[in-house]
């Protein structure tokens, strides 16, 4: 009993220490962004005077967890001279309502009757009585706008009177903004813009090494009463373990390639927390692995692999369709692209209507535009939101229509080109192409039957240079390399969806 | 401690159940309307083991471990779940009754029920406030929230409530050394059908804020849960947000389909044997167990025909099985095109499978129906309309002239002199995609031009048989037909076979446009014993095996009817 006891706190320990955001950005090395926000609050709060400040930087950063450390630390040292009101853009983002808001956090705070009837104007002018009575008792006022880019749409007037006010010498108050948008500055009228102090703290995902040392610092369990000595050590030295392997790295780093932001990370870390064995109390590999085969899903191949077989010829009736360039793709097009296939099935056309429903449910495909709703689902417009090589690889999942494996097999589509136009920092491309920047031009001279050798001709690019760019980016179908994909004799196609 | 003992009826159970349980309970709130308790917060019923789940839900064994590790042990927070997967796999049922087995407080609300978002805020209000709709309150809700930031406070409110009651309660408990029946410091929301949120009036501001509602509440003790039957990557926002914790419920594969099929059988070793045969052809066009059962069930009562008892208690042996399977293979093929008969489509469309039904078996058809029967009455002068309506929007704007012109009728001469092969191939191929692109619109000038034309002509021909009889009537009745046509018109309109489009910016009146299809048209019109094909634009171009079949249709109806209008093969 004992025995299951701490297990299961172990567990429970590192659950909330994920998901506490005091444990994961409390951080008081001087150039953290976490000091520097403090000394910038604080020093305003005791010299009283006026400040702004942007916290910038990625969804998923920390940037309302740090701030709200900051916030507590100082309400802990200045208990009496500080108020504090928070906005969200996703809540107040219209004016009437995030003056309302704030008087009714003022006078919560102050302790004074608020009323709900009160109008735009008086919450107003109310808001800059307040500003100027807080000022005369040396107290500041803290606004937090969370979201901050909402509040920049529309006239901006919440804006204009909370930095307009902070530029008379009576009110005492600060203004942080929080917004995932790096531009939100730009955003800014004039009138608001000059009125900015434009100090601006940017949040970065951290490093590998730093992520690392994140990992470590909440998968290790406290040497201490509240664990048996031995259970502790064990715990330590295994995570020490997995995490100084090679093979976790790679797949670390694979993982953080994707979004290398604090939170995403947390999120593996709480999947991997709850996959831990309570039968051994230990995190093992094989937990690891499961925990990052679980967290990163590939949705439109799942969508794929659920579908019929049925189903499935109509998604390959429509990639036809597609590589065909017809103009038209709703349903009558589709059973007559179907009855064209080889080996029909004899299912009547409303079996397959609804299939072709199902398929709009899953939303593999959907309706091009929403006009024309009185129209009936058979003549309406539709196309697909997959990809060829997506649909190639369902298709080869399927065990129903093998068939269909060689008249599929490697075709390239438009998407696949330009993310990896993009990924190789668009040398291969911008080399290989007569005009820049236009991938089509290059899968049209591959529409022409030709080899990998004739485009490196005409293109004048060395060929170990494209096989490097080649190798250094990894392609969506990794396992074909891509001189195969040049080579191959079958004709690519492009598809016209971008 | 007597709350709990008392026995309480389950407020929530699962989907199917739910509408039986309801009626009672609220009986039962009538009856006593005893304040709500935090213990209504739990899902009723005895507790259930794990193990009761695992084996009442075959297939999802790694799913319900998945959940069950990731909602974790008592009192441990959590990251928001995303739990999705194909309709009919299972999502709801199995959290509610992990629910049930955990024994923890949860706040369910699902958004089709709660189908804007005022209504999905007061429902959680409600269910967090233990606040009772009766007829005490005016059947009014907790609190009034139509804005996001009013729900915000209020939810924050109600959410610090019931946790600091929860942990009174569980403090209480570890203070009397209770170990059974704790449930617990966390409360967890679930949202179900969260998919349909992406289509209410404000979703662009409400998705993010559900999605960041956990960060937003800075609640640790709060467990968010979305069920959701389309993947995470459809749920596109330009706000971002953390994504959730992804739970993905895969469509059942023929294996758990067939012991899910298999679980509510009295016949479990002949239903096996049944599912051999037939399970496979119809696997291979859905997937869902919901449409597979209901198309499986008459099929099985064909199955057990032969038997004497019905299939109730013989165990089958090969004899059988081969004397069974050749009794069933022939109806395998035809039900497998039958097997969406239950159609969520519009009536229009329903009438179109049934006609298409009834098309699938011509021999049949023949001998016990008498051909195209409508089965709902109209008048007939909007049988006119329809007819004209149809035409207007099947056929191209510029033939009306050559197609109506001299007492209606084909032109004949224009059809000998041949046009050049590649003109007629452009012309195919330009008529097929008209056809594929559906019906196109039409002022109501053309509408009420075509129906003229169609009247005139179908009242003429009945001059030569019918002027004895009845020569007054047909004066009165052409009158009678033109007449209160823009009221038969919105009549149409109202009854969906008529669209009526919105107005266009250019030529300033509206454009109609009809959706019915080309066999309930020529279902009326045989109703008529009017001859749709002469009019119909395609059939006049190709004669294909279909056109002809109906041209002899129409010819053997000539010939049993008398003669009515000029038939085409004249």
């Amino acid at each position: 009993m004992e025995q299951e006891n701490h297990k299961i706190k172990a567990v429970n320990l590192l659950r909330s220490r994920i998901c506490d955001p005091k444990f994961i950005f409390k951080n008081d090395s001087a150039d953290s962004n976490y000091s520097k926000l403090k000394f910038m609050v604080s020093s305003s709060v005791t010299e009283a005077c006026n400040n702004s400040v942007l916290l910038l930087g990625p969804r998923g950063s920390g940037k309302n967890e740090v701030l709200e450390l900051v916030i507590q630390d100082l309400l802990q040292e200045y208990p009496d001279s500080i108020s504090l009101i928070r906005l969200n853009g996703l809540l107040h983002s219209d004016d009437i309502s995030a003056f309302k808001e704030i008087a009714r956090q003022l006078c919560m705070e102050h302790q004074l009757l608020f009323s709900k009837a009160a109008s735009f104007d008086d919450n107003s002018q109310f808001m800059v009585a307040m500003l100027k009575e807080c000022g005369l008792a040396h107290k500041t006022v803290i606004f937090v706008l969370d979201e901050f880019d909402l509040f920049a749409q529309g006239k901006q007037r919440l804006l204009y009177s909370l930095l307009d006010a902070m530029q008379s010498i009576t009110s005492q108050a600060v203004v942080l903004g929080i917004s995932c948008r790096l531009d939100a500055d730009q955003l800014l009228e004039k009138r608001v813009r000059s009125r900015f102090s434009h100090r601006k703290l940017l949040f970065l995902p951290p490093s590998i090494e730093d992520s690392q040392k994140l990992l470590m610092h909440v998968l290790t369990l406290p040497i201490d009463s509240s664990f048996p000595y031995d259970y502790a050590v064990e715990f330590n030295r295994k995570i020490q373990n997995i995490i100084e392997d090679k093979r976790f790295k790679a797949t670390l780093n694979k993982y953080l390639n994707v979004d290398s932001s604090v939170k995403h990370l947390l999120r593996f870390l709480f999947c991997a927390a709850s996959h831990m064995d309570l039968q051994t109390g230990f995190l093992s590999q094989e937990n690891i692995e499961l925990s990052f085969s679980s967290i990163q899903r590939q949705p439109k191949l799942e969508c794929l692999r659920n579908c019929s077989s049925l189903e499935l010829k109509i998604l390959f009736c429509m990639k036809r369709l597609e590589v065909k360039e017809q103009s038209l793709c709703n349903f009558n097009a589709i059973m007559k692209e179907y009855k064209t296939l080889p080996q029909p099935d004899d299912y009547s056309k409303n079996v397959c209507l609804r299939a072709f429903e199902h398929l709009i449910h899953r939303e593999l495909i959907c309706f091009t535009d929403n006009r024309g709703q009185n129209l009936s689902v058979e003549f309406r417009p539709v196309k697909l939101l997959i990809s060829s090589a997506e649909l190639h690889q369902g298709l080869r999942a399927n065990n129903s229509c093998p068939r269909y494996r060689k008249v599929q097999a490697c075709r390239i589509s438009l998407p696949t080109f330009t993310s990896l136009a993009d990924k190789c920092h668009q040398r291969l491309f911008a080399s290989s192409l007569t005009t820049p920047s236009n991938p089509h031009n290059f899968i049209s001279s591959m529409n022409k039957r030709l080899r990998f050798q004739d485009v490196i001709d005409n293109h004048k690019i060395q060929r170990e240079e494209a096989n490097k760019c080649v190798r250094t980016c990894p392609l969506p179908l990794p396992t074909i390399p891509f001189t195969s994909y040049i080579a191959h004799p079958s004709i690519p196609t492009v598809s016209s969806r971008s | 401690m007597d709350d709990d003992k008392t026995p309480r009826l389950p407020r929530r159970m699962t989907r199917s159940s739910a509408s039986s349980s309801a009626s009672s309970s609220n009986i039962v709130a009538a009856v006593n309307p005893k304040p709500l308790t935090i213990n209504d917060l739990l899902v009723g019923g005895h507790l259930i083991s794990l193990d009761d789940i695992i084996s009442s839900f075959p297939g999802r064994n790694s799913q319900i471990l998945e959940i069950v590790r990731l909602l974790g042990p008592l009192n441990s927070p959590m990251l928001p779940l995303f739990v999705y997967g194909g309709s009919s796999t299972g999502k709801t049922s199995i959290i509610l009754q992990l629910f049930r087995h955990l024994n923890r407080p949860i706040v369910y609300s699902s958004c089709r029920t709660c189908y804007n978002q005022s209504i999905l805020f007061e429902s959680i209000l409600n269910q967090l406030l233990l606040h009772r709709k009766n007829a005490s309150n005016g059947y009014s809700n907790a609190k009034r929230c139509e804005r996001l930031s009013d729900f915000v406070n209020f939810l924050r409110e109600a959410l610090t409530k019931v946790i600091n009651n929860l942990k009174e309660k569980s403090e209480k408990l570890i203070s009397n050394k209770v170990t059974q029946g704790k449930i617990g410091n966390m409360i967890y929301l679930v949202f179900d059908n969260f998919q349909l949120v992406r289509e209410w009036d404000k979703s662009s501001t409400i998705l993010p804020l559900l999605f960041n509602l956990y960060d937003l509440l800075k609640m640790p003790e709060v467990g968010l849960i979305f069920i959701s039957s389309t993947s995470p990557d459809t749920f596109y926002s330009n706000m971002g947000y953390v994504e959730p914790i992804p739970v993905y419920f895969p469509d059942y594969t023929e294996g758990d389909i067939r012991q899910i099929l298999l679980r509510n059988q009295v016949n479990k070793k002949l239903y096996s044997s049944f599912l051999d045969v037939a399970l496979k052809s119809f696997y291979g066009i859905t997937k869902q167990v919901g449409d597979l059962s209901a198309a499986l069930k008459p099929l099985y009562e064909k199955y057990c025909e032969p038997l004497s008892d019905k299939g109730k208690g013989v165990a089958p042996n090969e004899n059988m099985k081969q004397r069974l399977l050749s009794h069933i293979k022939p109806y395998i093929a035809s039900s497998l095109n039958e097997i969406f008969k239950v159609s969520s489509l519009s009536s229009t469309e329903v009438d179109t499978h049934k006609e298409e039904k009834r098309k699938g078996n011509p021999r049949r058809l023949e001998k016990s129906e008498e051909p195209g029967s409508l089965d709902f009455h109209m008048s007939t002068s909007a049988k006119y309309l329809l007819i004209s309506a149809f035409l207007a929007s099947r056929n191209p704007a510029t033939l009306d002239a050559s197609l109506f012109d001299s007492k209606g009728g084909c032109d004949n001469r224009k059809r000998k002199r041949k046009p050049s092969e590649k003109a007629q191939e452009r012309k195919e191929t330009l008529e097929q995609e008209i056809l594929m692109k559906g019906p196109g619109t039409f002022p109501l000038e053309r509408l009420l031009a075509i129906f003229q034309c169609l009247v005139s002509v179908a009242e003429e021909p009945s001059d030569d048989e019918e002027q004895i009889s009845d020569g007054l009537g047909v004066e009165v009745g052409n009158g009678g037909l033109m007449s209160d046509v823009h009221l038969q018109l919105s009549s149409l309109c109202n009854a969906n076979f008529i669209f009526k489009g919105r107005s266009c910016p250019i030529e300033g009146s509206n454009r109609y446009r009809t959706t019915i299809s080309e066999d309930l048209a020529l279902k009326v019109a045989r109703s008529l014993k009017f001859p749709l094909s002469k009019y119909l634009y395609r059939i006049l171009q190709e004669e294909t095996a279909h056109g002809l079949s109906i041209q002899k249709t129409l010819k053997f109806m000539g010939l049993k009817h008398g003669r009515i209008g000029k038939s085409p093969v004249e």
